[in-house]
Parts: structure tokens; C-alpha cells; sequence
């Protein structure tokens, strides 16, 4: 059993022309104390998946069916204050720190407190003060700029500042969305090993989110890959890294630069990612695929199970 | 520290800008059509009665040195005597101004808040019925040509129902009776205020309430607010503590120049009303050719609007740490 089970969830967007399938009938696990990675090019759905978990898409984002269970219970049913509760003290997310994700006009340490005392609004404020200056100390900030303004701090330590706060309330669940991006490489090793020595002492479920197969398969423990709104291969990272079975998880793969290896060559046939307004019933990847045959469009795929827990999302498989 | 050279800096900007307006407003009189001697020499004068006239008021010097006794007469405090009051110019300003300054910064203050509330809760509705209703309310209302607005709240208000005064600032017998006291007197300036106050609130608050609500759906859109909502902050927290103080520093800039121009833009309404202030003895010195009293008023203005901008930096800087750090 799962802490988190998302069954059979499809996400749509509102939007002028219609309806956008964003998210199409996707199941996936995250177990206790483990981690999953989500990986996929933009526009894939990664990021609609995590904050539907949160429930927090956009005004125009709807949740056209499937369930989100936590800990057993459908999240998707509870009242909107339940879900306020859950949010950081049980779920906490990983922002893209690049991304403006702490607010400009307050203290670093007000932001980190203020999740603090808003779920447990009896601590005092000694306790809440030596918290902060704990999350400082694991993330590797020193306390002497708790007191700064995000804008002070350096990119690398505005991540830092940002998986600190995802840890103030001990979450058991942390989707980190983009962790690394916009760091540059040393910096994104030492957060993201940062990140799996915290998320490894505090036995806390993880999801990542990423574009970039190389941080997934650093950190996680399964992986499971997302194209145009469907999750195509999902398994333990062994499986999935070095046996992917979906043509578009062996193009991603294909496409991973080693240093001093060949530079690889993606097979591609020039075309984009799918029109998500109205797709095919089929397979979504067919257009790219060089596998592909005619019944590929028009069936619809159902997974396959091609070991003890790896699935693929494909016709050419079974 | 860095503060400090910040503000030396401002205070050395600001010198040489009024400087450059004091010499253009030296200009602007002088070629201004209309000769000052001309208002001043009665029919009942002799000729050497006039030319003494002209030497004593230094018009018969080269330009240039009319305008370094310009340039040392404002240096030294002294703006000469108005032509139509015969007192010193700056004993009629200090007589007007704080009765502007009553005026003016009651009504921005008041319009401010209203409207910096109004926008937040107008924004956070955004498209719902509330919102449309405000948003239309506070569009109506500041594109209403001000003295129409004034003259239908006397109307409505004065005269109709005398609930107020028509205009002035204070009833005499009041202020003549020495046994009134200082809230009996306090309560009768009030009592004049609240159409013109009202007028000017009317006015002015939709600007403040469309400023806050675009400024607030911009800051809404923002990722520290996902985070926040992430967090499980209460909305009433995300509205006021995440998403107001940065929609809110726009404001800022808006109302520190309205203070800024409030003090002659208020000559509509100080006319209006008839309430003994500047914007109205700028008016009144204007058609009248008083011209020591109208160069005083306008270096006051000019004075006003370059300290107010200093003022709106001072408070961006306190307001944004970005500015701050």
C-alpha cells in the first residue's frame, strides 16, 4: 500500500478553443519513504500532475475523473478547509526557486515561520525560532542571512530556502517541481544530493518533477515517464533506465549526453507534440514514433505489464 | 550609510531643479503680457511719482540684475508685498496654506484607503457581481467633471437639505463667540469640510480602486502566491500579507504626486466652495495680475511636488526591500 495513489486521473484545461486534455487516465504510487520521478519535455502534464495533488490547479483546470488517495482517503473529496490543512503540514511542495517562488517584500525566516505558525499556530516563539534556525542549518544556509530578503540570496540559495520551508512541518509527502533548473550543474549535484540525504534521514515520499532524465534517475527510485499527458513507461529506475520499453522513454534515454561518449542521435521525424485539444484516441506518441503503424492512431492503448512493476503504455510491446 | 548619500544626492537633484524652475518662472513673468507698474500707478500719480515707483521696485535695472535681487530676495525669505492685499506675500501664504493642507490631505488620505481596500476586495472578486459593480462605480465617478460633482452635492446637500454649509470654512458667530471652545470651533471647520471632502473623495478614490485592482490581479498571477496558497495559508492571509503589499507600492507613487498637485489642482474646488486656500488665492492673484502673490504661490507648488516625489522614494524604499538592500 501507497501513501500516495493517483488511479486513473484526467486533468482538462478550459480554455477559448475547448477543452485540453492535459492529463489522460494516469495511475501511479509513491510508498513510504520512496521516491518517484516524473520526467517528460514541457507541456507534458508533469506540472498539472503535482499541483492536482495539491489541488491547486488554475481557476480553468478541472479534474474530469480519477481519484488522488492519501494515506487511503480520496483528496479530490475533501472540503476545501480539510485540504488547506493537508497542504504543507502533509503534502509540501518544491518550487522552482528561479521562479519568484518566495515573496519579495518579506524576511526569508518570516516565510519559513509563517508555514510553521499557521499549522501550529501554539508554538511558541523560541520553539518556532530554533525550528528555523534547524531548517537553515540542514539546508546549508548560514544563519546569519536568515533575516535577508530573497532577493539577497543567490539562486542556489533561494532553492536552498525554498526545500527548507518544504521541510519545516516534516511533511511525509514533498513534490519538488523543477528543483535544479535554473542552477548551474555543481550546484544542482549538491541540492538535488542534499535533497536525498534529507529526504532518506526524515523517511519522507518524494515526487520529482523534472524534464531532465539525468535528475531523475540521481534521485529517485522509480521513474515514471509522461508524454503528452500520458504516463507511456512507469517502473522501478533499474528497469525503466536500463530496459525502457516505450520508443519515446528510449528516445529520451538516446538523447542523454555522457561526457566524452558520442553525441547522441534522436531518431525524429520532425514532428511536434501532439494537439492536446482533441487527440487521437490512440497513442499520443504515434506521430513521433518510428514504430509506429497504422492501428496505433485510432486504438486505444491500454498498459502492459512488462515486469514486477514496470508498465508500458504501447501496442508494439505486447 | 548608503542612505544617507542617497538622500544628499536627492537633496542636490532637487536644489538645481528648483533652481531651473525659479529662473523659468523669473522668465514667464516677465514676458508675460501685461506690465505690473501699470496695475500699480493710479491715475492720481505723477509722472515722478511713477518713475520713483519703477526705481524703487528695481524695474528700471538690466534684466540680469533684477533677477540676482530675484534670485537674493527669495534666498532671504522675501516675496514682496501682494498688490491687492498690501501684506507681505508670505504672511498671506502661511495664512492659506494650512488650510489647503487640511483640506487636501484629509481628502487623498480618505480617498487612499477606501479605494486601495475597495481595489483589493474588487480584484479578489474579480468578474463577480461586486467587482463590476465597483469598477463601474469608481470609473463613474473619477471621470464626473468636478465642479458638476460639487455643485450637485451643494445642491443636493447644502440646499436642499441644509445638512451643510453652503460654503467657507468656518461660521463667524461661532468664532466670534468667545465663550466656544476649541471642539465646539474644531466641529464647525468639520462641519464646512465634509462637502468639499466629499467632493474631492469622489473624485479621486476610483483612481486609487483601479490602480489596486489591476496592480492586485497582476501580483495575483504571481508564483508567491501559488506558494502561499501551497502552504496552506488562510486567503484572507494570501490577500493581505502576500498579495496586498506588493500590489499596493503602484499606489503609493499615485497618491504622493495627487498630494503633490492636489495643491493647485484643488483650485476648482477651493473656488467652488469658496474655501480660503491656496489653490483659490492662486486664482484669484492670477486674474487679478497680483503677480508677487501668484510667483510666491506657484514657487510653493513647484516646492511641493519636488519634496512629495522625494517623499514617494523615501516610501518605496521602506515598502520594497528590493529598493531597500
Amino acid at each position: 500500500m501507497g501513501l500516495l495513489a493517483v488511479e486513473g486521473l484526467s486533468i482538462g484545461y478550459h480554455t477559448e478553443k475547448g477543452l485540453l486534455h492535459a492529463v489522460e487516465d494516469v495511475s501511479f504510487t509513491v510508498k513510504r519513504g520512496r521516491s518517484l520521478g516524473l520526467v517528460g519535455e514541457s507541456g507534458c502534464g508533469k506540472t498539472t500532475l503535482g499541483l492536482a495533488i495539491l489541488r491547486l490547479l488554475p481557476e480553468n483546470g478541472t479534474i474530469l475523473k480519477g481519484r488522488i488517495l492519501f494515506d487511503g482517503a480520496d483528496l479530490l473529496e475533501k472540503s476545501d478547509e480539510a485540504m488547506r490543512r493537508i497542504r504543507w503540514k502533509e503534502i509540501s511542495m518544491i518550487f522552482q526557486a528561479a521562479m519568484n517562488a518566495l515573496n519579495p517584500v518579506h524576511r526569508v525566516k518570516d516565510q519559513i515561520a509563517e508555514a510553521i505558525l499557521t499549522h501550529e499556530p501554539e508554538t511558541p516563539r523560541e520553539t518556532v525560532r530554533s525550528r528555523v534556525e534547524a531548517l537553515f542549518d540542514q539546508v546549508g544556509i548560514p544563519r546569519s542571512r536568515m533575516g535577508d530578503f530573497p532577493h539577497q540570496y543567490s539562486g542556489g540559495m533561494k532553492q536552498r530556502a525554498v526545500i527548507a520551508m518544504a521541510l519545516a512541518l516534516r511533511p511525509r509527502l514533498i513534490i519538488a517541481d523543477e528543483p535544479t533548473t535554473a542552477l548551474d550543474v555543481i550546484v544542482q549535484d549538491q541540492i538535488l544530493r542534499q535533497t536525498r540525504r534529507i529526504q532518506e534521514a526524515f523517511d519522507i515520499s518524494m515526487i520529482v518533477i523534472s524534464h531532465d532524465i539525468a535528475v531523475v534517475a540521481e534521485v529517485c527510485h522509480d521513474i515514471g515517464v509522461l508524454y503528452a499527458g500520458q504516463l507511456v513507461e512507469y517502473g522501478d529506475r533499474e528497469s525503466v533506465l536500463q530496459s525502457p520499453m516505450h520508443p519515446y522513454s528510449r528516445m529520451l534515454l538516446g538523447a542523454f549526453l555522457t561526457v566524452g561518449g558520442k553525441p547522441p542521435r534522436v531518431p525524429d521525424n520532425g514532428n511536434d507534440s501532439p494537439d492536446l485539444m482533441d487527440p487521437a484516441p490512440g497513442c499520443r506518441f504515434h506521430d513521433r514514433c518510428p514504430m509506429a503503424e497504422d492501428p496505433c492512431r485510432q486504438t486505444p492503448v491500454a498498459s502492459v505489464t512488462v515486469g514486477r512493476t514496470h508498465r508500458v503504455l504501447c501496442r508494439r510491446v505486447a | 550609510m548608503e542612505l544617507w548619500r542617497y538622500l544628499w544626492r536627492r537633496f542636490i537633484q532637487i536644489g538645481i531643479t528648483f533652481f531651473v524652475i525659479l529662473t523659468i518662472l523669473f522668465v514667464l513673468f516677465r514676458i508675460a503680457p501685461g506690465d505690473p507698474v501699470t496695475r500699480m500707478i493710479g491715475p492720481e500719480m505723477t509722472t515722478e511719482d511713477a518713475v520713483r515707483l519703477i526705481s524703487q521696485l528695481g524695474l528700471d535695472r538690466p534684466l540680469w540684475i533684477q533677477y540676482l535681487y530675484y534670485v537674493r530676495n527669495f534666498f532671504t525669505g522675501n516675496f514682496g508685498y501682494s498688490f491687492h492685499y498690501g501684506q507681505p506675500v508670505i504672511e498671506i501664504i502661511w495664512d492659506r496654506l494650512p488650510n489647503t493642507v487640511l483640506l487636501f490631505t484629509s481628502s487623498v488620505i480618505l480617498s487612499a484607503v477606501v479605494g486601495v481596500f475597495l481595489g483589493k476586495i474588487a480584484a479578489w472578486r474579480k468578474g463577480k457581481r461586486s467587482d463590476t459593480l465597483m469598477t463601474l462605480g469608481a470609473l463613474v465617478t473619477h471621470t464626473v467633471f468636478l465642479p458638476w460633482m460639487a455643485l450637485i452635492l451643494i445642491w443636493i446637500f447644502a440646499y436642499r437639505f441644509g445638512w451643510f454649509p453652503i460654503n467657507g470654512m468656518i461660521s463667524e458667530e461661532i468664532w466670534l463667540d468667545p465663550s466656544a471652545g476649541l471642539w465646539i470651533k474644531a466641529l464647525d471647520v468639520f462641519h464646512h469640510m465634509v462637502l468639499p471632502l466629499l467632493t474631492l473623495f469622489l473624485i479621486y478614490f476610483g483612481s486609487y480602486l483601479l490602480i489596486m485592482r489591476s496592480a492586485m490581479l497582476e501580483t495575483l498571477k504571481e508564483d508567491y502566491i501559488l506558494t502561499a496558497r501551497a502552504k496552506g495559508l488562510k486567503e484572507k492571509v494570501i490577500r493581505n500579507h502576500h498579495a496586498a503589499p506588493n500590489a499596493a507600492l503602484p499606489v503609493v507613487t499615485s497618491v504622493g504626486l495627487s498630494l503633490a498637485f492636489s495643491i493647485n489642482g484643488g483650485a476648482l474646488t477651493e473656488t467652488v466652495f469658496s474655501w480660503p486656500g491656496i489653490g483659490r488665492e492662486l486664482v484669484f492673484s492670477v486674474s487679478n495680475n497680483d503677480y508677487p502673490l501668484a510667483q510666491a504661490a506657484f514657487l510653493l507648488i513647484s516646492a511641493v511636488v519636488l519634496v512629495s516625489n522625494l517623499v514617494v522614494d523615501l516610501l518605496y524604499a521602506y515598502l520594497d526591500p528590493r529598493i531597500r538592500y
